[in-house]
């Protein structure tokens, strides 16, 4: 047999034009996508910013401690945190459990009936409804009936945005707890609440506080569902009854107003909301982490 | 030779299986299939992939109640009680039929919780008692010398030879008196693998065991009874030595040879 | 029978029954022609016949070692694993006719030099064509894997023994007949019964073949033709020979 010759075999060929003409498609389209990821980022930065910029300097204790001021004169957001934060922990005390609840149907004895089809589709829709649709919602059967804006109805509407998302993610989270598990705890005779409650749930926990975060995230950011709720209220009111203040619609008033104080708290305001996102966030994803590298 | 060897002695049967067919929606998994299983020994399912012997392990414990549009027909009599029977409590007939799986499954949390989570389910114990019955477990399962001085951490942070035995002492545990054991050392080392063979040796003197495996070598060794299974049928049922050293069956022949396909 | 999915493990086990083949060849020719040199006192003949069993040893010892590396490597099961087994002892029965054939032949030599060749040679040559026949049909039977020939053989085996039985008076009485005879005789009486455990390999062999095509054992006594023959009152226990 005659030696095979070395160029006729693959891999030792001459680069050739193909593979240049190639070479030079994948060069032009990665510039283009480095170009776009940089347009997006340039933008983030710019926002954020300009956020720290214009909100740092209005950070000072009277933020925490004064109550929003009439216009023209100084004070602080107090009333409006206070509110954020009761509205916010009303809404996920409340939602959670459902969310939860749901999420736990979904995936555990729902997983193969109909049933759960219909409801993942409408959860899905409302993870994605815009809020404001939730907020008029709430005020036709609550603020409407009762009469006037309120606290309570703002923790509900914010529960209502809770719901799907816990829902959701408690969902997917079970999803990913290995079925052999759920089968080794149920092949020990274990009935199937003690199956979820102390084996699923156990083995899902990272995830599902995850999503919880997540929540608190999303909701405590909302403006256009407490507009017709929780209204706004300039003065300290613990009463749940009442219209209520929240960091977002006083940002949103005070932004919009002509005045250079009102504007100088709506950027402080912002930059507390955008930090305790961000804090969240970021706590969430190491949560998230931790429970994949497992 | 074969003459020289002494046949089984005569067990009880713990476990009759009688015309057993199973149906994962329409189609047919197993097809009539009848063995008995007996008591203090070891039966081994084996069969290339899909033939039906995870399913038919499966049905012994009625793990296929957990998805839909799994149904079985026919009978299997457990100590001539059928447990196919709907009116069977499944957590009962589960606390008595155990069984171990592929990969070893240990639940988060901590190896001795591992144990006495089971043990609890069923009975409440004093902290003396129920932790020496850990520990009794832990030395059923070869695991003790091992996990003493670590009752307190996760399961998880076992080697995988270790976690499998954390399954199966969980599994004695509860005391059950089948167990199943669904490749259980597919995911192991061969010292692990070993270690687990080691235990089924000892376990059958207590229980029943019936073990599915991909390894013939394995159930050559383990087994007492070996049982061969293609697309759903029984093809041969008899001594592991006369399965391995001279079938019945020309399938069970090209099987065990590796001439299979 | 289909083959196996693993091609290197069929190649094996070929070898394995080619090199049976070959030692089955090498035994039946040493045995015959052990016989030709003892009744022509054929000294170079027998030469040739020792010089041919290290032939034969190495290929017993390949044997056992591609056997055993096979099992280690393979870990054959039913069938391979009989057939693997057989031919260790069938190579081990083949190897120990090869040596008996060497012993017959090593007595030759030894007799050459006051060669007194009985009548009784012509008995001794029938035994060693009957061992000669039973060793190639047993061989014949195993590459054919065929059952009924191999029972056949068992049963023959009687034969062989029936025979010894009347060598060992005839050499008996041309022992009697002239004390001189003795010697030569003594190295007639050990041909015959090296002829006789010949048979008894062949009968292994048999056995062997059985257990290999059906997985079962024949059973332990075999038909004896022996039971109207000589049978001396001090005679001992036949394995002391």
């Amino acid at each position: 047999m005659e030696p095979t010759k070395l160029s006729t075999l693959p891999g030792s060929r001459e680069p050739s034009a193909l593979q240049a003409a190639r070479k030079r498609r994948s060069a032009i389209w990665l510039f283009f996508c480095c170009l776009a990821t940089a347009f997006g980022l340039t933008w983030l930065v710019l926002i954020l910013g300009s956020l720290f910029w214009n909100g740092f300097s209005g950070l000072s204790g009277d933020v925490f401690t004064q109550m929003t001021p009439p216009p023209g004169s100084a004070g602080g957001l107090l009333n409006a945190v206070y509110g954020s934060v009761v509205m916010t922990g009303l809404g996920v005390l409340v939602g959670t459990p459902i969310g939860i609840l749901a999420g736990t149907y979904m995936a555990e004895y729902g997983r193969y009936a109909r049933l759960t089809v219909v409801v993942r589709f409408i959860n899905d829709i409302l993870l994605s409804a815009p809020s404001i649709i939730i907020g008029l919602f709430v005020y036709e059967i609550l603020v409407a009936p009762m009469g006037h804006f309120s606290g309570i109805a703002g923790a509900v509407a914010l529960a209502f945005i809770v719901v799907p998302i816990v829902a959701r993610t408690t969902e997917d989270m079970l999803l990913l707890v290995p079925n052999p598990l759920r089968e080794a705890a149920s092949a020990m005779g274990l009935p199937r609440a003690h199956v979820i409650l102390k084996v699923a749930y156990k083995a899902a926990r990272a995830g599902m506080i995850t999503g919880v975060l997540l929540a608190v995230a999303r909701v405590s950011g909302e403006t256009a569902p407490l507009l017709f709720t929780a209204l706004n209220n300039q003065f300290w009111s613990q009463d749940l009854n009442a219209p209520m203040a929240s960091l977002p619609t006083v940002i949103f008033q005070f932004a919009l107003s002509p005045y250079k104080e009102w504007q100088g708290l709506a950027w402080t305001g912002a930059l507390i909301i955008t930090l305790t996102v961000l804090t969240l966030s970021i706590t969430a994803r190491v949560l998230g982490a931790t429970r994949i590298s497992k | 030779m074969s003459a020289v060897v002494p046949s089984l002695p005569n067990l009880p049967v713990k476990v009759a299986i009688k015309n057993l067919s199973f149906f994962y929606g329409d189609t047919v998994a197993l097809k009539k299939v009848s063995l008995p299983l007996y008591a203090n020994s070891v039966t081994a399912f084996i069969g290339p992939s899909g033939c039906g012997k995870s399913t038919l392990l499966r049905v012994l414990n009625r793990m296929y109640d957990l998805y839909p549009r799994q149904r079985a027909e026919g009978e299997v009599l457990l100590d001539n009680v059928n447990i196919l029977d709907p009116a069977q409590d499944l957590n009962a007939l589960r606390s008595r039929v155990g069984m171990v799986f592929q990969k070893p499954t240990p639940f988060p949390m901590s190896i001795y919780d591992n144990i006495a989570f089971g043990i609890k389910l069923f009975e409440r114990l004093p902290k003396s008692e129920l932790d020496g019955r850990v520990e009794k477990a832990l030395r059923g399962a070869a695991l003790w010398n091992e996990v003493s001085g670590k009752l307190g951490a996760s399961g998880l942070s076992l080697s995988g030879g270790q976690q499998q035995r954390l399954c199966i002492a969980r599994t004695v545990a509860i005391s059950p008196e089948v167990i199943l054991l669904d490749e259980p050392c597919s995911a192991l080392d061969p010292i692990s693998t070993a270690r687990v063979e080691e235990l089924i040796d000892e376990l059958k003197l207590q229980f029943t065991i019936v073990i599915v495996t991909h390894s013939m070598q394995q159930a050559a060794r383990v087994s007492d009874r070996t049982a061969f299974m293609y697309l759903g049928e029984l093809i041969e049922f008899d001594e592991t030595k006369k399965v391995f050293t001279s079938p019945a069956k020309q399938q069970t022949q090209d099987y065990v040879t590796g001439r299979f396909g | 029978m289909a083959e196996h999915i693993v091609s290197a493990y069929n190649k094996e086990l070929e070898v394995l029954g080619r090199k049976i083949a070959e030692m089955g060849g090498i035994a039946e020719r040493m045995l015959s022609d052990a016989m030709d040199a003892l009744s022509a006192v054929d000294v170079d003949l027998a030469r040739s016949v020792i010089a041919m069993d290290i032939r034969l040893d190495i290929l017993q010892r390949e044997i056992e070692d591609s056997a055993i590396l096979t099992i280690a490597r393979r870990q054959p099961m039913a069938l391979d694993l009989r057939e693997i087994v057989a031919a260790i002892r069938v190579s081990g029965d083949l190897e120990r006719v090869g040596d008996l054939a060497k012993n017959i032949s090593a007595r030759v030599l030894k007799i050459a030099s006051e060669p007194r060749l009985p009548r009784a040679i012509i008995g001794l040559k029938h035994m060693n064509e009957i061992a000669a026949t039973q060793l190639k049909d047993v061989l014949d039977a195993y590459a054919q894997r065929d059952v009924e020939k191999v029972q056949a053989v068992w049963k023959r085996d009687a034969d062989l023994d029936a025979l010894e039985d009347s060598v060992f008076r005839d050499l008996l009485t041309f022992m009697m007949e002239d004390p001189r005879n003795i010697s030569f005789c003594a190295h007639l009486l050990f041909c015959s019964k090296n002829i006789e455990r010949v048979g008894d390999h062949t009968t292994n062999i048999a056995e062997t073949v059985f257990y290999l095509v059906t997985g079962e054992s024949l059973p332990m006594d075999r038909p004896k033709g022996r039971v109207n023959g000589l049978k001396l009152d001090n005679e001992a226990p036949e394995t002391t020979i």
